[in-house]
């Protein structure tokens, strides 16, 4: 038998084990496979990210299914790198991940939610007047407005319809523009760059209407003043993919893996390819575990270790021995051989302005702008020269603003020092501030003056012999290097206690000087080696303290002394706040209205809240007290905010309000007068006809009367000086604990009206918009309810890397929420129904400051006159704002914003100085989104009625995405440098990426002069990269990096060089640290807000998931140390608080924390888990309830070519981490959870926690 | 087909409108006619729907929105309370869809599936016996917002009971605890605080398996979100500064 049929030929039969038994077969049910089935199902992806103010910018797949977003994962498809380069992914981090849930959270906003006490005013005022009258009705009886003004925060919400909600916004806007003016309506909304067409729908409705958009990256202190004063840049950063090229990388005072984490992997990529890493923060934190050393400084002295790692650095490689590729970037690129004069004051010399070719009878042959044009030697020649690229070649004339080594059209090499021509020695005077008394912060007994020699030359020019001394030659004085030119106050050992040697830098900071000189010493040996691949990553806790420019101009002059920025691997990278709003220039005139009329209104936030929240009338710090020793004669008298009055009426900060007087008035009173308004104004505001309204914040007439806020939680995480918001612009309940300085006896401005009582409740209406109930939505009169991440479209770009991607819609809007464009669109459709009853065609007065990067960037040369004291007359644009009027059609507001005006065509459009012609892009938007068919004012226009229209818009004018108009920008580049840049976009110049495209994959953006580093398949984004390889100069004084800072307020404030400043003095706990004893033992801490692991980055810490992980709820951490000081257990309820204000949370004691600190991380929600303050009595605060602003004159310099104002470029910020407040154990915890006492009752007992509201 | 009740239940738990009001003796009629809702949940009804009928509707509905609109604990959404924030809400939503689907029924709203009282108005279209059994899916639910709204005062817990009455499944008494449990600390007791922030010690070995306190992936799940819901009630509560 062959047994054929018995055998199988096709099958085999199943055996019960296989695999010599490591197999078994079995039968039971595979159904638990469908749960794992169901969970990866999906009818689509979509690709959005989350707007919120992280750098991350990570692309994220949405999985939608049955409508329902069910879960989200990283994407993983952005466009490789280069060969040897790591690739960007996987890029999000958990806060990402567990963003789907707010779509459906019980914390949501669904409804547009009004007020019930106005909706009820309204809804009966409407019976009976047409929609302005009836906002008039309400707001100008003064019973009827405080009944919900002074109920803000308190609950009291009930839903509206978006018809009736709409309308009663318009109404409130359309009376204001008509009774105060157009510049009583205030926007405030953040980083553009996270949701760009959100920003601009709100921002081109206002700026429609002639509303003013406030500041945002200066506000949150993001800003790093030094950046504009060194570079004429308002930021520009190393994408992360270039720490992989760095050698050696500093993280100072930067938490790379926790508030970076999609970058961090280049970072720890690169440790193994062999580059060193210090880590420089006080407390143990993430980034520390990645050092090769943890360098662990005392909070708030920074600039003292700068400034050591300074003094050795340029001790061992420019005064012991030369490097050769460090002279030569210095003579280069830096404003170190330029000349400085040296004014005789009390006997001794004290550096004055830059010597400037006017300076000269003979102007040194420069005609054009010679008071702009500063001065060296000629090395070879010794002859002196005024080299190309200083700000005076940048206007008015043509081909001579760059960097190649060229003076008066021959060759030039700048001279460094006199140390070999000098014909004498001066003693030159130096400021030193670390002497001054702190509580908390060490000193040194050293003079307030330090002298030192500086080898100089007598020149004889116009106005007399003056002595002059290289930038170089000062520069290594100030830092108390010896050189041999004998004299005082130099050091030739590191141990010496001299400013600023390793020896004395350990006094100040407490780190051990060994640490100073191996760091510094490595950090240069690397850039030695390398050319300049050695880093500093930098964050926000180097830039929150009143001195941060010291801070950070100390980090800058290492980078620049071992020639770093602008090469590869190397420079500064301050990553703070997602300030990289790539398609810029394509974004403008879509945001601003810039299509239909220029300019827009603009205003600085910090001068603005610390005016109008009332922060000015507590403040306690004396000009007298950060004023320097050496400051040239002059008053310098006045209070903080008289110096700010000062800047605005010189043209120097914006204003808004603007003037007393509405501006939809002025027009018709220069007719009258038969005037051109420019004049008229000039002349009204000098003879008090016309009065700013900075002068006089308090007075009704000078309010802001409407805000809006937007993407933002400005009244929770922004708003630093929390209670004074709270207090004088919400008129409501606060947790002030202070006594303003009429109440204290205090010296009172000069400049500034004083009104005995304060206004509390200047605003008439706050609109948020919001997906989520935040703190700020809890004391809005009106919330709207916005699309989230998930459900609109709009466009997103981030410094960290190269690339631009999209939110999209992966479902409509939940419940009644609509995207933050259909809501102002649905807004502008309002207003311009509502507006006919007040407002028709009107003629609009603006004023603005002197604008960076534009011809009147060149005011005031050599002096500052302020014309209000007579010191000159008042001329718009240079002594005084410019003066311009604007055409405002309300009727049409609406067609206005849904379409692209007309100016793109006339005037074109431009960016950081350059202009380019735009017709053609205009041709194509009309074939991408269609015409205008309606009759009327916008008829044949290219329309703008979606979002997705408005991302087209943005997309085709910016020369980041269409490679078209980058070609054009460097070409209108070349024309002022004399040199062709248009290779480096040629190559892209039929690149155009549209919405679509983005939607399928991440796109990397095409290199425009708008930036300053190039996107190419060579290199990696860096700062600075074409100033150096293309010669293209600094938008400076001198065109190179400024590391000398002359203007009269700079030296006045003992700033012209870098100096260590130790923290100032808030005076914020004495007057209230005996106030209200509650038994337990109190401890004084330095105050710190450091951006943290548990929220969505820097603004929201409501996310469960995230609590959970945390602690649930507000925490303040604080050294075990300080901890059994205080009698402080971890996880005990603690009450922190000072004069601003007082907050509650649980304390997390760690070994982690250095004593003398505690840390509070930023945006915990007050709406998050909050009880009662002892000291206030009211429900604990936020972290910025213990806040104040305070103002430092220097930042408020304008008029003077990088010291000019820009939006979020320059002005004032606000700085917090100077403050300390009282911390003590509460043995008890008031939840107040007791109804308040008006509360709309239901069945005679309100609902328990809610009432708390 | 199916009872009137529901929809009139429905109805008791949407936003107080005009319209809403105005129907009020219809609702009444309705809920006497069928008398589905016992004699003693409906006569509880009546101060509700006396004071919808009487009240001023600008507090009725800042009472409404302050309720259900802010506070996690007392959602009107039910898979708030069973899924809180876990990803497996998305797909008991998407079941749910799926559900009015086969019935025939597509939602028009805006509302999501798991809203209250657009559950109650599918079931009002449903068969009674098959009605019932699905509301008794949910009493654990609505025994839990029942007892929440009467630590309230709240005359909505009126509705909850009756639904409750009507639905014929008692629920299981250790899952309204556990929902219980978890949402509502008394606030003012702060050793019943202290003990919902205390972290449990980590256990191996025998004991480890129980639910609550081990390292087991069941374990851990249950832990998260009792602590995920344990923290709501406060959110939805400590508002801005009294």
């Amino acid at each position: 038998m062959s047994h054929f049929l018995d055998r199988l030929s096709f099958f085999s039969r199943q055996q019960e084990e296989f695999a010599d038994g490591h197999g078994i077969v079995t039968t039971e049910s595979r159904a638990w496979e469908d749960g794992y089935r169901k969970r990866w199902q999906h009818d689509k992806i979509a690709r959005s990210t989350h707007g919120v103010n992280c750098t991350g910018s990570c692309s994220w797949k949405v999985y939608v299914k049955g409508g329902i977003v069910t879960w989200e994962t990283q994407q993983t498809d952005y466009p490789r790198t280069r060969p040897d380069l790591p690739n960007h992914e996987p890029r999000g981090c958990a806060r990402g991940a567990s963003y789907s849930w707010y779509l459906y959270s019980g914390n949501r906003v669904k409804y547009p939610l009004v007020r019930s006490r106005l909706l009820k005013l309204w809804r009966e005022a409407r019976q009976s007047l047409p929609p302005v009258a009836a906002w008039k009705s309400i707001v100008e009886d003064p019973q009827k407005r405080a009944s919900y003004v002074t109920k803000r925060g308190q609950g009291g919400f009930v839903r509206g319809t978006w018809d009736e909600v709409n309308e009663l916004v318009a109404a409130a806007n359309a009376y204001t523009a008509k009774t105060w003016g157009p510049d009583r309506i205030f926007g405030f909304s953040p980083i553009p760059a996270m949701s760009m067409v959100s920003y601009a729908a709100g921002s081109r409705y206002l700026s429609l209407m002639g509303g003013v958009c406030m500041s945002f990256y200066d506000w949150y202190c993001d800003l790093p003043p030094a950046s504009p004063m060194t570079w004429g840049e308002q930021t520009d950063v190393p994408e992360s993919a270039d720490w992989y090229n760095s050698g050696f990388l500093i993280l100072w005072g930067s938490n790379v893996p926790q508030t970076r984490t999609p970058d961090a992997h280049f970072y720890t990529e690169v440790r193994y390819k062999g580059a060193k890493s210090v880590v420089i923060c006080p407390d143990y934190s993430e980034a520390s575990k990645f050092a090769d050393m943890w360098i662990s400084v005392k909070q708030g002295t920074d600039a003292a270790l700068a400034m050591a790692m300074g003094h050795v650095i340029l001790k061992e490689f420019y005064v012991d021995r030369q490097v050769p590729y460090f002279v030569d970037y210095a003579r280069r690129y830096t404003d170190m051989p330029m000349l400085v004069r040296l004014a005789k004051q009390d006997g001794r010399y004290v550096p004055e302005r830059l010597l400037r070719a006017s300076d000269f009878d003979t102007k040194l042959g420069e005609a054009n702008n010679p008071d702009w044009k500063t001065v060296a030697y000629d090395d070879a020649s010794g002859s002196l020269v005024a080299p190309n690229g200083s700000v005076g070649f940048r206007w008015g004339e043509q081909g001579k603003w760059n960097l190649e080594e060229r003076a008066a059209g021959g060759e030039t090499k700048l001279r460094l020092s006199l140390a070999e021509h000098h014909d004498g020695m001066a003693e030159v005077a130096f400021p030193y501030f670390g002497n001054r008394e702190h509580d908390h912060f060490k000193g040194t007994d050293h003079p307030d003056v330090l002298l030192r020699n500086v080898p100089v030359k007598t020149l004889a020019l116009a106005d007399g012999e003056t002595k002059v001394a290289t930038v170089y030659d000062l520069f290594l004085a100030n830092y108390g290097v010896d050189r041999g030119f004998g004299g005082g106050n130099v050091a030739k050992d590191y141990a010496e206690n001299v400013p600023y040697t390793p020896g004395w830098c350990e006094r100040i900071s407490g780190v051990p000087r060994a640490q100073v000189e191996t760091v510094a010493r490595e950090f240069a040996r690397n850039a030695e080696k390398t050319n300049g691949r050695s880093m500093i990553i930098v964050g926000a806790a180097m830039n929150h303290w009143f001195h941060m420019d010291m801070n950070y101009r100390g980090v800058i002059n290492m980078l620049v002394m071992c020639g770093c920025i602008g090469q590869s691997g190397g420079g500064w990278s301050h990553y703070v706040g997602q300030e990289k709003l790539r398609p810029q220039s394509g974004w403008l005139p879509l945001a601003f209205g810039l299509d239909w009329g220029r300019p827009p209104r603009q205003q600085n936030s910090t001068s603005c809240w610390y005016a109008h929240t009332d922060q000015w009338r507590y403040e306690t710090l004396d000009v007298k007290e950060i004023l320097s020793p050496t400051a040239p004669a002059g008053p310098w008298d006045g209070a903080l905010i008289d110096y700010n009055v000062r800047a605005e009426r010189m043209g120097w900060l914006p204003s808004a309000p603007q003037l007393k007087q509405n501006p939809l008035t002025i027009a018709q009173k220069a007719a009258a007068a038969d005037m051109e308004p420019k004049d008229y104004v000039a002349q009204a505001l000098k003879s008090g006809e016309l009065q700013m309204s900075c002068e006089d914040p308090d007075a009704p007439e000078n309010w802001p009367r409407n805000l809006f806020v937007w993407r933002s939680n400005l009244l929770g995480s922004s708003g630093k000086g929390h209670e004074y918001f709270l207090k004088h612009l919400l008129g409501t309940q606060n947790g002030v604990l202070g006594k303003d300085l009429g109440h204290i006896g205090g010296q009172k401005p000069q400049d500034v009206a004083w009104r005995e009582e304060a206004p509390e409740g200047k605003l008439d209406l706050l609109v948020t918009l919001d997906f989520r109930m935040s703190t700020t939505c809890v004391y809005s009169d009106v919330v709207l309810p916005t699309a989230t991440w998930y459900e609109k479209n709009d466009l997103n770009t981030s410094d960290m890397h190269p690339f631009i991607h999209p939110l999209s819609a992966a479902v409509d809007p939940a419940w009644e929420a609509r995207s933050d464009w259909e809501i102002y669109k649905g807004l502008a459709r309002a207003f311009s129904t509502v507006a006919p009853e007040v407002l028709g065609v009107e003629k609009d007065v603006v004023l603005t400051p002197i604008l960076h990067d534009t011809p009147a960037e060149i005011a005031q040369a050599l002096d500052v006159k302020d014309w209000k004291r007579g010191e000159c007359e008042p001329v718009p644009g240079r002594t005084m704002p410019s003066v311009t009027v604007v055409e405002r059609d309300y009727p049409n507001l609406y067609k206005r914003f849904t379409s692209l005006g007309p100016l793109m065509d006339k005037i074109g459009n431009g960016g950081k100085g350059m202009a380019w012609n735009t017709q053609h892009e205009v041709e194509v938007l009309k074939g991408l989104n269609g015409v205008v068919g309606e009759p009327g004012p916008t008829e044949g226009l290219a329309r703008i009625e979606s979002d997705i229209d408005a991302c087209e818009v943005i997309l085709s004018l910016a020369p980041e995405t269409n490679g078209e108009v980058a070609v054009k920008a460097w070409e209108s580049l070349g024309k002022a440098t004399g040199r062709d840049h248009t290779h480096l976009a040629i190559p892209k110049e039929d690149e155009k990426i549209r919405y679509r495209d983005v939607v399928a994959q991440p796109r990397k953006i095409i290199s425009s002069p708008i930036w300053s580093g190039l996107e190419s398949e060579k290199v990696c984004y860096n700062a600075g990269y074409t100033n150096v390889h293309e010669l293209i100069p600094w938008r400076t004084l001198t065109g190179r990096q400024q590391l000398y800072q002359d203007h009269l307020w700079m030296r006045a404030f003992g700033e012209g060089f870098c100096v260590y400043r130790p923290p100032i003095d808030t005076r914020a706990v004495k007057p209230v640290i005996d106030s209200k004893p509650n038994g337990e033992k109190q401890i004084v801490l330095n105050f710190i807000t450091p951006h943290q692991k548990w929220g969505i980055h820097s603004t929201y810490t409501d996310n469960l998931l995230m609590l959970t992980l945390s602690r649930g709820g507000p925490i303040v951490w604080i050294s075990e140390v300080d901890a059994r000081r205080a009698g402080i257990a971890d996880n005990d309820w603690i009450e922190a608080y000072n004069v601003n204000g007082a907050l509650v949370a649980r304390a997390v004691v760690s070994q982690r924390v250095k004593e003398g600190m505690c840390m509070m991380y930023h945006a915990q929600e007050k709406i998050v888990n909050v009880p009662g303050s002892q000291m206030t009595g009211k429900r604990g605060g936020i972290h910025n309830s213990v806040t104040r602003a305070v103002l430092k004159p220097t930042h408020m310099i304008g008029g003077y070519a990088q010291q000019s104002y820009g939006f979020n470029y320059y002005g004032t910020v606000g700085s917090n981490r100077d403050e300390f407040v009282v911390i003590r154990r509460l043995s008890e915890v008031d939840w107040l959870d007791r109804p308040a006492t008006d509360q709309p009752s239901e069945l005679n007992s309100a609902p328990r926690m809610e009432a708390a509201e | 087909m199916g009872a009137i009740s529901f929809r009139v239940l429905s109805a008791l738990l949407v936003y107080p409108s005009a319209d809403q009001i105005a129907a009020v003796p219809e609702f009444r009629t309705a809920l006497d006619a069928e008398g589905l809702v016992p004699a003693a949940e409906r006569s509880a009804l009546e101060p509700l729907l006396a004071n919808l009928a009487t009240g001023d509707i600008y507090e009725l509905q800042e009472v409404y929105g302050l309720l259900f609109d802010r506070s996690r604990a007392l959602s009107l959404h039910l898979f708030e309370h069973v899924h809180g924030e876990s990803r497996d809400r998305g797909q008991a939503m998407v079941d749910l869809l799926g559900m009015y689907e086969t019935a025939g029924l597509r939602a028009t709203t805006s509302e999501l599936p798991d809203f209250l009282p657009l559950f109650l108005e599918f079931l009002s279209t449903q068969p009674l016996d098959g009605a019932v059994r699905h509301l008794g899916q949910t009493a654990h639910i609505l025994e839990a917002m029942a007892e929440r709204l009467k630590k309230r005062n709240s005359a909505y817990e009126a509705v909850f009971r009756a639904l409750c009455a009507v639905a014929e499944a008692r629920p299981e008494q250790g899952d309204v605890d556990t929902l219980l449990q978890g949402p509502d600390p008394d606030p003012m007791d702060l050793a019943a605080l202290d003990a919902a922030w205390e972290e449990e010690e980590v256990r191996f070995g025998p004991g480890a398996q129980s639910a609550a306190g081990s390292c087991s992936g069941d374990g851990l799940i249950a832990r998260m979100r009792h602590a995920r819901r344990a923290v709501p009630n406060e959110a939805a509560g400590a508002g801005g500064g009294q």
